[in-house]
């Protein structure tokens, strides 16, 4: 009977070489698996409900890890040379610094099979861009009227204390904030005239939010009723049963292309792309394009469904506004300084 | 000696040698090189310097909601029987088995408009529309005070036990009333406790990042939101790490000192 009693040694022994496991080299853990930054929430759901099931019959196993874009790159600075996840998701205002500080690598399209299923905006010699958000105004049907634009906001009074804004961190604010540049100011750059127009504005705020899922916790809450979305954020909130309509401002929506990309020494970069492949495949698009995600698809063997026509067309998606990340990124640390500046109670 | 080695070599591999490769960062340059510019820019800017002042304010009002809550319940613990000990110390203790994070949300919900204590205020009729709580000062401390509460109460339960009653009993005897009792017995003698509560949720509160932005927002910004922007955002890190060291030196400052006055013995002996 004694000898079936552990050991205060063995105890110590076995908890010491439980905490070493993720100490352990990777490779020795890794065989068949590949490790996918992914959004967190609906991103994440989707993925591990779609694409997880698809990689398994390969064989490799799926593991995502739920991260926002900036603190993709930050994990990913913090350990050059051994990265820690396989691949990343970002949009262009994120790819700029990754490329920049050479995190990532760019892919070979003739391992992907359904590389050419591809339109061709949708090729990058980064990685495949997987869907295109389209941004715009999220609004309360129940609380507010349909706003015509970003002007609207700021000069009828019917939405004073009804909207929420965030910081430059997020790139659905920063695209309103530049197109709000274009309307108040001389154009993009002149971010002077947001601020002005901001210090103003200020006693007529609903929130200024820390983050866009934050803004979603606070419209559900019904303490806003108009706030900066993508095309997916309105999906995820119907999906929930949640009163909300998107609105295309009458300047023209800005839109971002989402890609996955193949980090510098991936571990498992074979791996790596079969996800990507799966990822663009008609299989994969034809569920993602379903609710609650919504995802525009980006492979053309794939219909667009009436939902997602609701909010764009194929025809629509050449029309958006494109912005120049690579120029607002030089611009986007010193308006994130300004910005709090003007916003600080 | 051989017991404490695992622990003083995780100590230095995963806390004194991060805390020193921090204070390293934060005298380097984006190139590397070693330089001051970082705490001359902190301490030279107002901006900056506001956000130190306001953490240190948001801590000081935690501490002081959490003591004016507690003291009462640790007095209400002290005149009670068994059974109702008991039952006080699972009511302290139950906020502390959820997560921050969903104690954090669960406030969002009640500091709301539709929120419970706007619902009431409405009812009651002591106001139409209710008032702002949510993304103000007023609505983090609230939060604070009760997410902190346990922090305060614990020690100062722990030492109020080992306060002889007969002590009390002398005294009652002598003629002494019950605020007598609390100023020259039960106060001098818990003092110790509640300096090491007050340490606690002063830590706790000014380094509360979660519950700073989820119901401070982005407008009350604090220093654990200032190094999040620098580290994540734009990636300054010789900067965040000057802040997050600034942030160590000025609460552990403040910690220093109140752990120097639990240590003063003409303070905790009065009785």
């Amino acid at each position: 009977m004694r000898n079936n009693i552990m050991t205060r040694r063995g105890f110590t022994t076995a908890l010491a070489a439980t905490a070493m496991m993720p100490f352990l080299p990777r490779s020795a853990a890794s065989a068949g698996r590949i490790v996918a930054a992914i959004f967190p929430n609906a991103w994440e759901d989707a993925y591990r409900r779609i694409i997880g099931p698809m990689l398994a019959e390969k064989g490799i196993e799926l593991t995502l890890a739920p991260t926002l874009a900036s603190a993709q790159l930050a994990k990913m600075m913090a350990s050059a040379g051994n990265p820690p996840f396989d691949t990343l998701l970002m949009s262009p205002g994120q790819t700029a610094v990754a490329a920049e500080n050479d995190l990532i690598e760019k892919i070979d399209p003739s391992r992907l099979s359904n590389w050419d299923q591809l339109d061709d905006a949708f090729k990058s010699e980064w990685g495949p861009i997987v869907t295109v958000e389209v941004n715009g105004i999220a609004y309360n049907p129940d609380a507010v009227p349909r706003p015509k634009g970003y002007r609207d906001l700021f000069e009828n009074p019917a939405y004073d204390k009804k909207v929420a804004w965030i910081g430059f961190g997020s790139n659905t604010a920063t695209m309103a904030y530049v197109q709000l540049a274009s309307i108040f100011g001389k154009g993009p750059d002149d971010m002077d005239a947001v601020f002005k127009l901001f210090k103003d504005y200020l006693p007529k705020v609903g929130a200024i939010a820390e983050s866009g899922s934050q803004q979603m916790t606070l419209y559900q809450q019904g303490e806003i009723a108009v706030f900066m979305a993508s095309t997916n954020n309105v999906a995820t909130l119907k999906a929930r049963g949640v009163s909300c309509e998107f609105v295309h401002p009458e300047t023209g929506s800005p839109a971002v292309p989402v890609a996955i990309h193949l980090t510098k020494g991936a571990a498992n970069a074979d791996n790596a792309y079969a996800y990507m492949d799966a990822t663009i495949s008609k299989a994969a698009q034809d569920k993602l394009k379903l609710p609650p995600t919504e995802q525009i698809p980006t492979n053309k063997n794939v219909e667009f469904t009436p939902g997602i026509e609701a909010y764009v067309t194929k025809e629509q998606l050449k029309t958006f506004v494109y912005l120049d990340w690579a120029a607002i990124n030089k611009h986007r640390a010193e308006w994130t300084k300004a910005f709090d500046r003007v916003i600080k109670i | 000696m051989p017991f404490l080695l695992p622990m003083i070599v995780l100590s230095a591999v995963f806390f004194v040698a991060p805390l020193v490769l921090l204070a390293f960062i934060s005298f380097t340059n984006s190139d590397g090189f070693g330089t001051l510019q970082n705490y001359a820019e902190f301490l030279s800017d107002d901006f900056s310097v506001s956000v130190l002042l306001d953490t240190l304010r948001l801590g000081a009002f935690a501490v002081a909601g959490t003591t004016i809550i507690g003291v009462p319940i640790v007095l209400l613990h002290w005149h009670s029987g068994r059974r109702m000990r008991h039952f006080l110390v699972i009511f302290i203790l139950l906020p502390m088995l959820t997560s921050n994070v969903v104690r954090t949300f669960a406030w969002i919900v009640i500091l709301g408009r539709e929120g419970l204590i706007n619902r009431s205020l409405i009812f009651l009729g002591i106001s139409d529309a209710g008032i702002p709580l949510l993304f103000t000062e007023a609505g983090l401390v609230m939060a604070l005070c009760q997410t902190e509460l346990p922090l305060f109460i614990l020690p100062v339960l722990a030492v109020m036990t080992r306060i002889n009653r007969e002590l009390v009993d002398a005294a009652e005897v002598s003629g002494a009333g019950p605020w007598r009792i609390f100023a020259t017995i039960l106060l001098p003698l818990s003092l110790p406790g509640v300096l090491a509560g007050w340490v606690l949720v002063f830590a706790s509160a000014t380094t509360s990042y979660v519950t700073q932005v989820a119901i401070g927002g982005a407008r009350h910004i604090y220093l654990p939101q200032l190094i999040y922007r620098e580290v994540g955002i734009l990636f300054n890190w010789p900067f965040a790490a000057a802040l997050s060291l600034m942030l160590l030196l000025v609460t552990g400052s403040v910690i220093f000192g109140l752990a120097m006055l639990s240590r003063n013995r003409r303070l905790t002996t009065h009785a």
